[in-house]
């Protein structure tokens, strides 16, 4: 974590001495976002080795705060655990656990078990692995190592694909227009479902086939088929991306980092060229897609243009979440629909060597005079802070900003990042060509009104 | 059985504030998670004393004592701030407290700050290793700093618990420094495999750092321990009640400001909601300030609320007042009930004289809603209980004399068997406590047992009179249509296989615990 400068009562700057220490950061642990990104994988049943509400907190705090969702049918209450207690504690949790993986293999249908091990085994050394390998003959059963303590929910996805890859992945033939996508985290990144459809749907328009890995039926073959990919793409600056790189390392798979999920003809369009470019696509074929698409998508703006310029014109901006999503509505809105870009407040907690890229992301290949001002900041108490410091009319963030966006700054507000426990999300999103169109319907209705 | 030296045995709900926390409901009550058979046999068996927890091979998520859920219950105490001592998972439920209660209409009497408060330490890596007594000092400095709270709540963690941090060490030296109370509650998961640990856990941070003694008594006043589990609807019909009859209700905790904790020692009374809930609570007040209490019955259903209202009126001295009220509302509502009863008449004569439901409950509920079940005219073939422990034995004698024997089950959410228990009664409507995964899908009806604290609409309604009529027309409504749970049974897949429903008995994958005989 980077240095959090606070001021003093006489105006001077001080040094935060635990910025961790926070208000309702914006993220769950590393056993959460394994388990959300276990949940996605259609046809795996999470094992969850840990006390028995780890669980049930990642439904309310990770599932449920991604757009109301249920974590589906191995969610919630029906996901295995080996709800350790004291004893486990003092006698080791190893052979409760060997009897769990054996009782869920028995009752619960499934084509891949992935254990996951919190806190509580970490803590007191049982050793999982160990455990895990000996059922290498009756299922797939891998081990992803997290433990609460270690980090956030963003480290939880890579640590599943680590897990992946390291215990699922074998040499393939290579298939020549297949990508996955990477770098679209489940539940914490709230449009996970909705954007890995539309960009699978635009790029098979290119006639190239897309591997989702997450939210498709089969899962497990999704999985075994992501060496076959000829390129990887990555659409966030920092999640993701080690994936990619041992995929690169260990498979040879080329991958490019768009670094962002884009919103809105221009920046899809950058992304399209690019990517088939790569499969050496001819331009004439990507050229009259994009134009098709592009052409739809402004005609349809002009019905809401009237609305938006009554509402919203202009408008100082403040866009709160995870990096690819502020990224993404940043460019659009300063690219798009002319807002003022006032505040960019990246709340995934970047390891800082991405920062500075990150940084020159939000605050180049802007239109217009403003250049946003960039916190990274997990603490939701110095956001509102932060917020209540400016001039805004518009704040995209989560559902902690919801209430304070209309008291403390008069702005529209819309969750686009979690947490969201203010509107259901099942494939809504603002990926591609329409995705602001939807942004736009989305944020509307709140004041869209009679004269 | 605990003794002292001497061999008396000592009062198992002797509350010892000089401890730092309670006992578990193991230790205090003789509580399990698991038992499979008749409720007179639970009787007997808990009062011959062979009731066992056990350890179950096969095991589903089902909550902690930390995260069940304490961590949003305790943020919406209006003026304090709450710290997590925990890595960041822990809290992540809480991230709904800008949420909690908004939605609330404004005419509903609801106050206006909403301004919640908490803080997660955040234990990292390094903490496990160094400690992290110097973060939650900082913590709780800067909770004092940023929001002023009247009081700070500490909640523990498996992970603070296991690097043994020394909690009350910290609070120890900080209090007095800070102006907030300071109320450290040990509501670490591995604590108990009972839920119910951690609500206890909670009064006794409550009642030994926040309680003061009385400086007057309130006689009009009475607390009232309201759960996530009922709306804000019930709050206005108890209010409602309690107001036609000269008193008022302190609702605690949720949504209560500090001052209402405060001066609980002051009120006339403590009533119950929930029996289990509101037990250690209600003993401690009366052991340490002499504020009486009962615990059954609670205000569900029609009998029951009128047995709410006169045990209200005997303890303090209102009978007059409380027949008047109730002949009243009978007058009002008891014709509404009786249209309810008719509704089920006609779909009970549809489907062959019967309609059985089966309704999975706390063990509070068992003992308030099968009598309500039998109130509407619809029977019960088997009732499913998170967990249960001696503190409700009586009152469960007291329902089986009501009520006839009937088959129990208790198993702490344990989605398999529920499912599995389900299957081999195949009632004709299940209730099921909301967030139950795929529980919904069936052939026959099946609809949610209760909604969620910050539900203010009337439909959503459970306690008292309104409450009774709003709960049986939702259940009467829930016979109409089943489409939704029909269409999703058909078009995707049961999470469980088919050898796990053919298995001859739901507790197939039970083991002894503790090394102790067999649980069930």
């Amino acid at each position: 974590m980077s240095l959090t400068l606070v001021t003093g009562k006489s105006g001077e700057l001080k040094a935060v001495e635990y910025p961790e220490v926070a208000e309702s950061p914006r993220f769950t642990c590393a056993l959460g976002g394994a388990y959300g990104a276990t949940l996605a994988t259609f046809g795996a049943v999470p094992i969850l080795h840990s006390g028995s509400g780890c669980g049930m907190a990642n439904a309310h705090g990770l599932t449920y705060a991604s757009g109301l969702n249920s974590g589906g049918a191995q969610g919630t209450t029906t996901t295995p655990c080996s709800g350790l207690i004291e004893e486990h504690v003092v006698f080791g949790g190893e052979d409760k656990l060997r009897r769990l993986i054996d009782t869920t293999i028995q009752i619960m249908k499934g084509d891949l078990y992935v254990v996951i091990s919190g806190c509580v085994p970490a803590l007191i050394g049982d050793d999982v692995d160990s455990v895990v390998a000996e059922f290498k003959d009756r299922a797939p059963v891998i081990h992803v190592k997290t433990s609460g303590f270690i980090g956030n929910g963003y480290l939880g996805y890579n640590l599943y694909l680590d897990a992946v890859i390291d215990s699922l992945l074998t040499e393939v033939e290579v298939q020549k227009k297949l990508v996955n996508l990477l770098g679209i985290v489940p539940n914490q990144n709230v449009f996970w479902k909705g954007e890995l459809r539309t960009l699978k749907a635009l790029l098979e328009k290119l006639g190239i086939e897309v591997n989702t890995i997450f939210s498709d039926f089969g899962s497990l073959g999704s999985i075994k088929k992501i060496p076959a990919a000829s390129l990887n793409l990555v659409f966030n600056p920092w999640c993701g991306v080690e994936a990619a790189q041992k995929l690169e390392d260990r498979f040879g798979t080329p991958y490019i980092n768009f670094r962002f999920v884009p919103t809105g003809p221009k920046d899809t369009g950058t992304v399209l060229r690019a990517i088939a470019r790569k499969h050496r696509i001819p331009a004439r074929k990507v050229e009259a897609l994009i134009k098709e698409e592009e052409q739809n998508t402004y005609r349809y703006m002009e019905y809401l243009s009237e609305m938006f310029m009554v509402a919203m014109p202009h408008s100082f901006v403040a866009v709160v979440g995870d990096a690819r999503t502020v990224i993404s509505l940043i460019r659009y809105g300063a690219n798009e629909l002319g807002w003022n870009p006032e505040l960019a407040i990246i709340t995934d907690n970047p390891p800082e060597e991405y920062q500075k890229e990150i940084e020159k992301l939000l605050t180049s290949g802007l239109e217009g005079v403003s250049v946003p001002k960039v916190l990274f900041e997990i603490d939701s108490h110095r956001i509102r802070q932060a917020l209540k410091a400016k001039p805004l009319q518009v704040i995209l963030g989560s559902s902690l900003e919801k209430y304070i966006a209309k008291t403390e700054n008069e702005a529209h507000h819309l969750s686009v990042s979690y947490p969201v426990y203010d509107r259901l999300i099942v494939d809504r999103n603002y990926a591609g060509f329409r995705g602001g169109i939807a942004m736009l319907e989305d944020i509307s209705h709140n004041f869209a009104g009679p004269l | 059985m605990t003794k002292d030296f001497d061999g008396d045995v000592l009062d198992p709900n002797y509350i010892n504030l000089a401890d730092n926390t309670c006992p578990t409901r193991e230790q205090r009550a003789n509580g399990i998670n698991a038992f499979n058979g008749k409720a007179s046999e639970l009787v007997e068996k808990a009062k011959n004393g062979t009731l066992r927890n056990c350890e179950r091979d096969f095991q589903q998520n089902s909550g902690c004592i930390l995260n069940f859920y304490l961590t949003v219950r305790v943020a919406t105490i209006r003026d304090a701030a709450m710290i997590i001592h925990a890595p960041v998972g822990c809290s992540a439920p809480a991230a709904i407290y800008r949420e909690v209660f908004r939605r609330l209409y404004t005419a509903m009497n609801k106050p206006m700050d909403f301004d919640f408060h908490w803080l997660t330490t955040n234990i990292g890596e390094k903490d496990v290793i160094y400690g992290a007594a110097d973060k939650l000092r900082f913590a709780i400095e800067e909770a004092e700093r940023r929001y002023s709270p009247q009081a700070i709540f500490i909640l523990t963690s498996c992970t603070s618990g296991i690097i043994g941090e020394d909690v009350e060490g910290v609070v120890n030296e900080l209090a007095g420094k800070v102006k907030a109370s300071l109320v450290p509650i040990h509501c670490e998961g591995i604590r108990s495999r009972i839920i119910q640990t951690g609500y206890d856990a909670f009064w006794h941070g409550i009642l030994k750092y926040l309680v003061k003694p009385p400086t007057k008594r309130q006689d009009d006043m009475i607390n009232v321990a309201s759960m996530l589990s009922y709306t804000w609807q019930d709050r206005v019909e108890i209010a409602r009640l309690l107001g036609k009859i000269g008193l008022r209700p302190n609702f605690i905790p949720e949504f209560a400001k500090v001052e209402d904790f405060e001066t609980m020692s002051e009120a006339a009374l403590t009533a119950p909601v929930c029996p289990t809930y509101t037990d250690y609570l209600s003993r401690g007040l009366e052991q340490e300030y002499k504020v009486p209490y009962f615990l059954y019955p609670s205000p569900i259903g029609i009998a029951n609320t009128d047995e709410w209202l006169r045990t209200i009126g005997r303890m303090l001295h209102k009978e007059k007042e409380v027949e008047a009220l109730i002949l009243e509302e009978r007058a009002h509502w008891v014709p509404k009930m009786d249209a309810i009863r008719r509704g089920f008449d006609k779909v009970k004569e549809a489907n062959g004289g019967d309609f059985q439901v089966m309704g999975s409950l706390g063990q509070g509920r068992l003992v308030t809603q099968t009598p309500f079940f039998h109130e509407l005219g619809v029977t019960t073939p088997v009732a499913l209980c998170q967990d249960f422990d001696e503190l409700l034995l009586e009152d469960v004698e007291h329902l089986l004399k009501r009520v006839g024997d009937f088959d129990i089950i208790v198993n702490t959410f344990q989605a398999a068997e529920v499912a599995h228990t389900a299957r081999k009664y195949n009632p004709d409507m299940i209730l099921s406590c909301p967030f139950q995964g795929s529980a919904y899908k069936r052939e026959k009806g099946m609809t949610r047992i209760h909604a969620l604290r910050g539900d203010g609409r009337k439909w959503s309604a459970q306690a008292g009179y309104a409450g009774a009529v709003a709960c049986g027309s939702f259940l009467l409504q829930a016979t109409h249509n089943m489409a939704f749970q029909n269409t999703m049974l058909a078009k995707t897949g049961d999470p469980y296989k088919e050898w796990w429903y053919q298995q001859p008995d739901p507790y197939f994958f039970h083991k002894k615990s503790d090394g102790r005989e067999e649980a069930v």
